[in-house]
């Protein structure tokens, strides 16, 4: 079955990516996005997201450690459009200065977890054998455990703290990744272009860099969707639990947490960040949905990042 | 079959083995806290720590330790808790009836959801049924539980000035509608929070199977739709949906640990989530051995249940 679907995949990347070269970039896109309302929204989601992680704190309309005891529990209004908290801090301010913590969390993922285990599952794809073996047996254990125990063992062993959250959500990212981009490599190592360019006397690593890697760069875009969605989930999680990010930063999770306590009154101190997380992991999501349907139509509806 | 199924649990004393040495290496090797301090909290003398570790046997080799930890799991005795010095087994035990209600509960929901409205949304693919299926499959996997179980406890109480009875375990068989005015809710939303990767998987698998030549058969002999679909069509979709379902296992599990800590519910989640942060390590130990043995039993049942569900699938 592996294989008919991963034919298709390629019959029809060709189709959809290769829009007439003579176009200029912008008008490419725009019938991309056309075709795909939901997956541009979402993309522009993200866009925003990774633009407030970077200049949020800086434009945010207060500080969002600042206390004023004067605006203690407002509720939304004009100057505060997502209300203050029991500090009186204002919520919207601290949302946006919490990208920031989600952000670096997901790129440390990315470059600890993800990125090594796309290179793994490349080259054990590739060059199989006993290595490919191994990474496996040891994926399987290591995705069977369930992830929030397995979380708090690492704390229990090292304390809590965001190294070793960091340390079992990049391991459960390195192993997701490798498993994506073995099962891609499988395929792509027998196809003509790779026998074309043996043939031609380029050595294998030019083969992987040059020409295997180009091919594949879609379906790691789509891994890289999925392992930010894990990524905001997991460190809103954890921050949520008091095992992430220290209490006095401004994060997702943390202004979730310490909503909860008086949420029962003033419930805007939990719905504004639970919304804020919900939406980029939606945005994630949907984002790497809609790259996967470009990818392949036949898988339509079909896929989403798990937790 | 059953001899399948026995040389599998034959691997399980193995497995546990070998996950109960590398937790116990792991916990023991890099203690970020002297488990003498854990025990004898911050006043403790140089002396009374000392003590502590000759009882805790902390001076003794590594090996040792590990074996003397396994003789004594061998016959049913995990230790004692740092904390309270109680037995770890016990207060598992006690635990334990809390968190099984949560999770069997949530996995009914789970399992209910996932297949009835994968199986629906394929039956009229496209239709408004449909669009609302994978909408709430997309939904559901981004919205974090830990939100939902949140506004669990603030909406009511904002809008109705209803609290959740948190806290406090009544057995179902004794008092079941205070049981579940905490169960009931808790687990509809770790059911739904698992169920969306089930709906989904359910619906692709469906969609294929409804293509295949042997369903059209089915339906132009005249059999009604039901029987089309239920019999036919989800026998054959069983396979995938079951190992599906084991994931689904896997995430509300999880998920129960986050669930217990919101809602204070005494289960071994809770037990599990407290006892990390305050370091007890014997209590750690034995409850990752413990999500072991349910992790490896789960995968068997449903590696079992491939046979069950479609009869091709033989084991010898």
């Amino acid at each position: 079955m592996a294989t008919v679907a991963d034919h298709s995949i390629n019959v029809r990347a060709e189709v959809a990516w290769e829009l007439p070269e003579d176009r200029p970039f912008h008008r490419r896109a725009w019938r991309l996005a056309k075709e795909n309302p939901v997956g541009a929204v979402a993309l522009l989601v993200v866009v925003a997201f990774v633009v407030l992680g970077i200049i949020g704190p800086s434009i945010a309309p207060y500080d969002p450690g600042g206390l004023d005891r004067n605006a203690r529990y407002l509720g939304p209004s004009a100057e505060h459009p997502f209300g203050t908290n029991q500090l009186g801090r204002d919520v919207f301010s601290r949302i946006i200065a919490g990208t920031r913590i989600s952000l670096i969390f997901g790129i440390l993922i990315l470059f600890l977890g993800f990125i090594p285990g796309t290179t793994m599952g490349i080259l054990s794809g590739y060059f199989g054998r006993w290595v490919d073996y191994l990474i496996q047996r040891s994926s399987e254990a290591w995705t069977a455990f369930p992830q929030l125990p397995l979380l708090l063992t690492f704390v229990a062993a090292f304390g809590p703290g965001l190294k070793p959250v960091v340390a079992v959500i990049a391991i459960g990212a390195l192993f997701s990744g490798s498993r994506i981009m073995r099962v891609v490599a499988l395929v792509e190592r027998h196809k003509e272009y790779v026998t074309a360019a043996r043939s031609t006397g380029a050595t294998e690593a030019r083969i992987l860099l040059r020409h295997v890697l180009p091919n594949i760069m879609p379906f790691i875009l789509v891994g890289v969707s999925s392992v930010f969605a894990i990524a905001v989930l997991a460190e809103a999680a954890l921050s949520f639990l008091g095992l992430g990010v220290a209490p006095s930063e401004p994060g997702w999770g943390i202004d979730l947490r310490d909503g909860l306590e008086s949420g029962s009154r003033y419930p805007h101190l939990v719905i504004f960040p639970g919304m804020a997380i919900s939406l980029v992991v939606l945005a994630f999501n949907l984002l790497g949905d809609t790259l996967r349907d470009i990818l392949d139509p036949r898988l339509r509806g079909s896929t989403g990042a798990r937790r | 079959m059953r001899r399948y199924a026995l040389r599998r649990l034959s691997f399980l004393p193995i497995i546990l083995l070998a996950v109960s040495l590398i937790t116990f290496m792991v916990l023991r090797v890099l203690p970020s806290q002297d488990p003498a301090d854990v025990v004898g909290g911050a006043n403790a003398t140089p002396e009374q720590k000392q003590a502590y570790r000759e009882q805790l046997g902390l001076n003794e080799p590594l090996y040792r330790q590990y074996t003397d930890w396994l003789g004594h799991a061998l016959t049913g005795d995990f230790g004692k808790t740092f904390n309270s010095q109680k037995s770890v087994r016990d207060e598992f035990v006690r635990r334990f009836p809390a968190s099984f209600e949560l999770v069997m509960m949530a996995m009914m929901f789970s399992a209910f959801f996932g297949i009835s409205f994968g199986i629906v949304s394929a039956m009229y693919r496209n239709s408004v049924v449909d669009y609302a299926v994978r909408i709430f499959a997309v939904f559901g996997a981004s919205i974090p539980e830990f939100f939902l179980l949140t506004l669990l406890i603030i909406v009511p109480s904002y809008f109705w000035s209803y609290s959740m009875p948190l806290g406090g375990y009544v057995p179902i068989y004794e008092d079941p509608a205070n049981n579940l005015r905490l169960f009931l809710p808790a687990a509809l939303i770790l059911g739904i929070g698992g169920s969306s990767g089930l709906m989904r998987l359910t619906r692709t698998t469906m969609l294929e199977v409804l293509r295949s030549d042997y369903v059209r058969t089915a339906k132009s002999k005249g059999l009604r739709q039901r029987t089309v679909v239920l019999t036919h069509a989800l026998r054959n979709a069983g396979t995938p949906i079951m190992t599906a379902l084991g994931t689904s296992f896997i995430l509300v599990f999880s998920g129960s640990v986050i669930a217990e800590q919101i809602l204070s519910i005494q289960g071994n989640g809770l037990f599990f989530f407290t006892s990390t942060l305050s370091r007890d390590l014997p209590v750690v130990q034995f409850l990752v051995v413990y999500t072991a043995a349910v992790v490896v039993i789960v995968n068997l049942l449903v590696d079992l249940s491939y046979a069950v569900v479609d009869p091709r699938v033989k084991y010898s």
